[in-house]
């Protein structure tokens, strides 16, 4: 028997307007995994995140975390279950100080769960640590990122979702973020990562979903991924 | 003008300032945060004027009067939130002037039916009564002391609220970016209730402490809510900080024309309203 799945996403179909930008899309997590969610620019990969999250709802599909029916929940009802998520552009609020960002998320998760706290945070951050009174928005590039992973983990996640966590920073620095992401998988948190670096993406998860124009045409494990590369470097490439 | 005059219309206007900014920062708070418009915020100043004047005829007592306005002001503008407000945060300005218009006129036919039109009043409390002497010629009343020292202290609690506690990060997380507080799991609709009805609350108290120094009327929230918006807008829309120093600046200036420039006085506000926006049209303190 299959164990319960973690997130399992299903048929979605969501729209801007009346624009039809996800054309039934399946997604599932299963405990402890990583997937991969892989696309060209404009294929519906943030969209897809958005419905499942419900910041975008979509006309029609299923949404299940824990074998629970959260489709109808709003977005923070959601998050309470146990997801937390790093946005696209990364979400800083203007007005509050890096610590203010760090203390307003903090919160035991599902169970009372208390994995990751301030301190540890900070440890695993030690960027921040230096930068605790300056306001978010005056952080690098790569800090803000730190910072916006930093936040979602206090949140204590069952489940944590990247969108282009990498996106726009340097090489040392995006290696810096790899290695933190690698650091939270090994912690047992789920991660749903959206990004275009196929190379790391391949070592880092367990399975692999590709987005053409918002359908799925590819979702398979990491051998299958290899088994199917030219293919799926073809779907990627611009 | 000698100094002794020059104190007490300092004074005056200080703590007509400091009234301002109690009313002000419900509003400035509500549309930097929630993106409302509220043009019914002056009613509530009335509310808790009309409220303090039924409680005191009700209890006999001055303290008493004032905390039971005070909660049911706080209950009101919760209901108010629920009910009506929330209908409008996917919805543009003008559907939220057409409803806060309204709610206007609703008010103010209430307070027609439950206490009519004549003037009212409410005593100064026996032990806020009196003058002290600032000079040998010039008494100024305990009782403006006492209001300018409420406000201060309320302002203060205000902005500790807002630096130094978790729900004041939250409040202004939420003035930010919305989605990313919701997407934190923070349910922002609750937010949003505390933030509403802790405006009508300051807003109400405002009215509560006038109630001794002016006549009770129809029309006072109307009145007040126009230089609430000036204050709002020369402070720089959404702004604390800004409502504070503006609604000092408006209290002064006014206080001061009504004596020096009477001629001028109901217009010196926009005055001043115009040449700052001229010179800073997002207002001072705008983010
Ligand atoms: N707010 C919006 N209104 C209208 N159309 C949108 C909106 N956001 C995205 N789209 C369109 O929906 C499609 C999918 O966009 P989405 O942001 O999901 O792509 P993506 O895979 O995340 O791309 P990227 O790699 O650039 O982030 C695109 O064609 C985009 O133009
Ligand atoms: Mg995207």
């Amino acid at each position: 028997m299959q164990a319960q799945p973690l997130l399992a996403v299903r048929g979605l179909h969501s729209f801007y307007g009346e624009s039809h930008v996800l054309h039934g899309v399946d997604l599932t997590i299963q405990p402890g995994q990583a997937l991969s969610l892989m696309g060209r620019n404009g294929m519906g990969k943030t969209t897809t995140l958005k419905s499942l999250l419900g910041l975008l709802q979509p006309r029609s599909g299923s949404v299940e975390f824990l074998g629970r029916d959260v489709g109808k929940l709003p977005t923070w009802k959601r998050m309470r279950e146990g997801i937390a998520y790093v946005p696209e552009g990364r979400g800083m609020f203007h007005n509050l100080t890096v610590k203010e960002h760090l203390q307003m998320a903090a919160r035991p998760g599902i169970g009372g769960k208390l994995e990751w706290d301030y301190d540890r945070v900070l440890a695993t951050f030690p960027r921040l640590a230096e930068r605790l009174t300056n306001l978010g928005t005056q952080l690098s590039g790569g800090e803000q990122q730190m910072l916006a992973i930093g936040r979602a983990l206090l949140t204590n996640p069952e489940l944590l979702i990247l969108d282009e966590a990498t996106e726009g920073l340097a090489p040392l620095i995006r290696k810096e973020i790899w290695e933190v992401i690698a650091h939270v998988r090994a912690s047992g948190i789920s991660t749903l990562i959206v990004d275009k670096n196929i190379e790391v993406l391949k070592n880092l998860c367990d399975r692999h979903v590709v987005l053409v124009k918002g359908q799925v045409v590819f979702d398979g494990d990491t051998q299958d991924l290899q088994d199917n590369l030219s293919q799926i470097e073809c779907w990627l490439s611009v | 003008m000698d100094f002794a005059i020059f104190l007490v219309q300092l004074l005056n206007g200080l703590q007509y300032g400091l009234l301002l900014f109690l009313i002000a920062s419900g509003l400035t708070l509500v549309f930097g945060v929630m993106g409302i418009l509220n043009l019914a915020h002056g009613s509530m100043y009335m509310i808790g004027a009309y409220l303090m004047w039924y409680f005191v005829q009700l209890t006999d007592s001055f303290v008493l009067a004032a905390l039971l306005s005070a909660v049911i002001a706080l209950l009101l503008g919760v209901v108010i939130e629920k009910t009506l407000i929330n209908r409008l945060y996917r919805r543009n300005h003008l559907d939220q002037v057409l409803l806060t218009i309204g709610m206007i006129f609703v008010f103010n036919a209430m307070q027609s039916l439950l206490w009519g039109d004549d003037p009212l009043g409410v005593a100064v409390p026996g032990w806020l009564s009196g003058s002290i002497s600032l000079t040998e010629l010039v008494e100024y009343p305990v009782y403006r002391i006492f209001v300018a020292l409420l406000c201060l202290l309320l302002a203060a609690g205000l902005y500790l609220v807002i630096n130094r506690t978790r729900l004041g990060m939250l409040v202004r997380a939420g003035e930010s970016n919305r989605e990313m507080v919701e997407c934190l799991g923070i349910d922002i609709n609750r937010l949003y209730t505390i933030v509403f009805g802790a405006g009508v609350m300051l807003a109400a108290l405002a009215g509560v402490v006038s109630a001794p120094m002016a006549s009770i009327v129809p029309g006072m929230g109307e009145h007040v809510l126009i230089s609430c918006f000036v204050v709002v807008v020369i402070g720089g829309m959404g702004s604390i900080k800004g409502a504070f120093v503006a609604a000092l600046m408006v209290g002064i200036v006014d206080t001061f024309a009504a004596v020096l420039l009477p001629q001028l006085s109901s217009m010196i506000v926009y005055i001043l309203m115009a040449v700052i926006l001229i010179i800073k049209p997002q207002g001072l303190f705008s983010s």
